[in-house]
């Protein structure tokens, strides 16, 4: 006998700033830890406005730091994901799986690495050979073409990943992405040198997701009235 | 008297037993008899050979645990917390450890820190109700202690426990996950 397969409600937010993207993403978690059954397992997809953030190591972005930033024309959080500072903007697809571990497995370390693999797929799927290396998230060469950085409380998932599909990469410049100093970033459309939209990725990416997490997708609707 | 019988023992003939630094002991033994029997009513000889190996692998049991993989030491009416050699393994390297609730009065099960490993941030969830008292700052500059030493250098937070009821509501072993080894 086979188990059922996990399902996992699609839900596109589209463009909504970092904040915003926060509250829904607690909204989801909460509905997970209310209930005790396993049904209400998500996939946000959305895209943020210019926007730097940080993890819960915040002590290494002193104040300074964030008017810096500010300054420029982005938006600053401080988020409690882990990983150190990253930027989100147009042009990047953002997907945050509100997971439930007890659908898949109960493993954080299993859980960071399929997500990993789901983008190297992915990238695989465009002919981009992507991996991963001692840091985290996943790389062509020495540059980051997508970030990871999770949170997880009794086994559900919150953040997620950001592939740059044809982000400005001009905003790395301004940081350090991800505190790992020598390496650069990259894009789908930098790799392949052509424009690829947040459009094209989305349905790659899904299909890369329910294969990887051997789960089953269907759309939803966003709807905040629980 | 029909019968003679020898017996011979070495029980054990060499044992080793160690506690390592976090807290595992490890126990290597062999035992090894002998008899010999013989018996006057058909002149028969009797040998039996044994040889007995044994392997032991103990984990700190005077501790308490959580159904989140923490374990709970208690003193009178403060706790130490911490989290099992499971849960270490489980996030991988620990990069940073985060409790900006020293000298609050939470209630069970309320998120009192988190830990970071590897890319994720995990809550560390409260045992027990109580103020916390104290927290480990070696983990601020030493971290990757709680993979190293999770049940001693790597403690997390002193409760003062304010509802000694709730320490019979811990589990007395950490749930099924963990490997037990029988021989």
């Amino acid at each position: 006998m086979y188990p059922l397969k996990a399902a996992v409600e699609v839900i596109q937010l589209g463009r909504i700033s970092y904040g915003r993207a926060l509250q829904v993403q607690k909204l989801y978690v909460r509905r997970h830890l209310d209930s005790k059954d396993k049904l209400h397992n998500a996939l946000l997809l959305c895209e943020h406005p210019p926007v730097y953030t940080i993890g819960i190591r915040q002590a290494l972005y002193p104040f300074e730091e964030e008017q810096r930033l500010k300054l420029l024309g982005a938006e600053f959080f401080r988020s409690n994901r882990g990983g150190l500072i990253t930027f989100h903007g147009p042009g990047q697809l953002v997907c945050y799986p509100i997971l439930n571990l007890g659908c898949f497995k109960k493993s954080v370390r299993w859980y960071v690495c399929e997500l990993e693999r789901t983008v190297i797929n992915l990238c695989r799927k465009y002919g981009i050979k992507a991996a991963t290396s001692p840091n985290t998230g996943v790389w062509v060469g020495d540059n980051k073409i997508c970030a990871i950085g999770i949170h997880c409380g009794r086994y559900i998932t919150s953040h997620g990943l950001a592939l740059n599909c044809n982000t400005d990469m001009g905003w790395f410049e301004n940081i350090v992405p991800c505190g790992i100093v020598g390496k650069g970033v990259t894009s789908l459309s930098q790799e392949l040198g052509r424009d690829v939209s947040i459009e094209e990725s989305i349905p790659r990416l899904l299909e890369t997701f329910s294969d990887q997490f051997d789960c089953t997708l269907h759309r939803g609707e966003y709807s905040n009235n629980e | 008297m029909s019968n003679v019988t020898l017996v011979e023992q070495f029980n054990p003939l060499l044992r080793v037993d160690f506690e390592l630094k976090n807290s595992f002991k490890l126990l290597t033994q062999i035992n090894k008899d002998r008899a010999l029997s013989m018996s006057f009513d058909n002149n028969l000889l009797t040998e039996v050979h044994g040889l007995e190996y044994v392997v032991g692998l103990g984990i700190p049991a005077n501790l308490k645990y959580t159904k989140d993989h923490e374990w709970v030491s208690i003193e009178g009416d403060v706790a130490t917390v911490g989290i099992t050699h499971f849960a270490q393994k489980e996030l991988g390297d620990i990069v940073y450890v985060e409790v900006e609730t020293l000298d609050q009065t939470l209630d069970k099960d309320e998120v009192f820190g988190t830990v970071e490993a590897v890319k994720t941030v995990s809550d560390l969830f409260l045992p027990l109700s109580g103020e916390i008292i104290a927290f480990n700052d070696a983990l601020e500059s030493n971290p990757e202690s709680v993979n190293a030493d999770p049940y001693g250098a790597g403690w997390m937070i002193k409760i003062k426990i304010s509802n000694l009821a709730e320490v019979e509501e811990l589990l007395s072993t950490e749930s099924s996950e963990i490997p037990t080894i029988e021989i």
